[in-house]
């Protein structure tokens, strides 16, 4: 599929490969945690050296996993690590607590998280849509005519959005927090929720292209009956605790 | 687009907007030191986040 085909936001993401993915939150712990350490006062030149050709792996990634595939994609990931943490090796002395304080070791750690699971957890291809039961095989318009290409936008576009939109509001909570531990620890779980909550509206919205079974419904319903009873016995105990009180 | 949905499709929509309320507020409960309450809304929106995914996955082999 050529770049362009693509009608919708997660075919794209899925197209443009998982080093690519991997590349921006890889971008941004490389800024947060080895740039400041490479330039520090006194670091030496291998320093320096060493953070630039973390950099370059990191884009070499990017552009050979096109040609390479996976065999770029590992070579990127492992170099860029690799790389990095020789940077921190060689310049200790930009890893002190003068030169790292909470707020920046709270975002060095997140995007080494995020590049992690960027990194283990790419985006996957949408699976191929299967045929409408009945359609005539031998119809070659029927067989090569493409999904409804404003549906799909839409109810992608629709999924992908709430799903944003819901992890954005997470991250509006708890900023007054007046105790720096429980701050930090607010801003960890929405981070962690929003992740979760993007994730899961990407599963739903993929989910809609996947084929449907002659019985859906009731295996989609046994199959989702632990954790609904799970979520009755909680409402259950939030009943009997407001009553309680 | 609507029309085409199943009930099914609606229940997964409203168990994710559900575990998104629910995430909400055992953020606020954390913000305001009430770790059993967090607790409890955290688990909700776990809970609603995962019944809404099986339910929103077609087909026995999905």
């Amino acid at each position: 599929m050529r770049a362009g085909e693509h009608d919708t936001p997660l075919q794209h993401m899925s197209a443009i490969g998982a080093a690519a993915q991997a590349s921006v939150p890889g971008l941004y712990a490389w800024g947060v945690t080895v740039v400041p350490c490479a330039w520090a006062r006194g670091s030496p030149l291998g320093a320096k050296v060493l953070a630039v050709a973390a950099l370059v792996f990191l884009a070499a990634g990017v552009a050979g996993e096109r040609r390479f595939g996976h065999r770029a994609r590992v070579g990127s990931l492992w170099g860029f690590v690799a790389a990095s943490a020789a940077t921190w090796v060689s310049a200790p002395m930009g890893v002190g607590p003068a030169h790292v304080d909470a707020a920046r070791g709270l975002a060095g750690m997140l995007g080494w998280g995020l590049f992690a699971f960027a990194s283990a957890a790419p985006v996957s291809k949408a699976p191929v849509e299967a045929r409408a039961p009945g359609r005539a095989s031998d119809d070659p318009a029927a067989v090569a005519a493409p999904p409804s290409r404003a549906r799909a936008t839409f109810g992608d576009w629709g999924y992908v959005g709430v799903g944003m939109l819901g992890a954005a509001a997470m991250q509006a909570v708890g900023w007054h927090v007046a105790a720096v531990e429980r701050a930090l620890f607010v801003r960890l779980v929405a981070l962690a929720a929003g992740l979760t909550f993007v994730g899961a509206a990407v599963q739903v919205a993929l989910a809609r292209r996947l084929p449907r079974s002659p019985a859906p419904a009731k295996q989609r319903a046994r199959r989702a009956l632990g954790p609904l009873v799970a979520l009755a016995l909680l409402a259950a105990w939030g009943m009997a605790s407001l009553t309680r009180c | 687009m609507l029309g085409s949905m199943h009930i099914l499709d609606w229940l997964s929509i409203a168990l994710v907007v559900a575990a998104g309320a629910a995430f909400v507020m055992g953020e606020v409960a954390l913000a305001r030191a009430d770790d059993l309450q967090a607790l409890y809304w955290l688990a909700v929106g776990i809970a609603s986040l995962r019944a809404g995914v099986q339910v929103a996955r077609p087909g026995a082999k999905a």
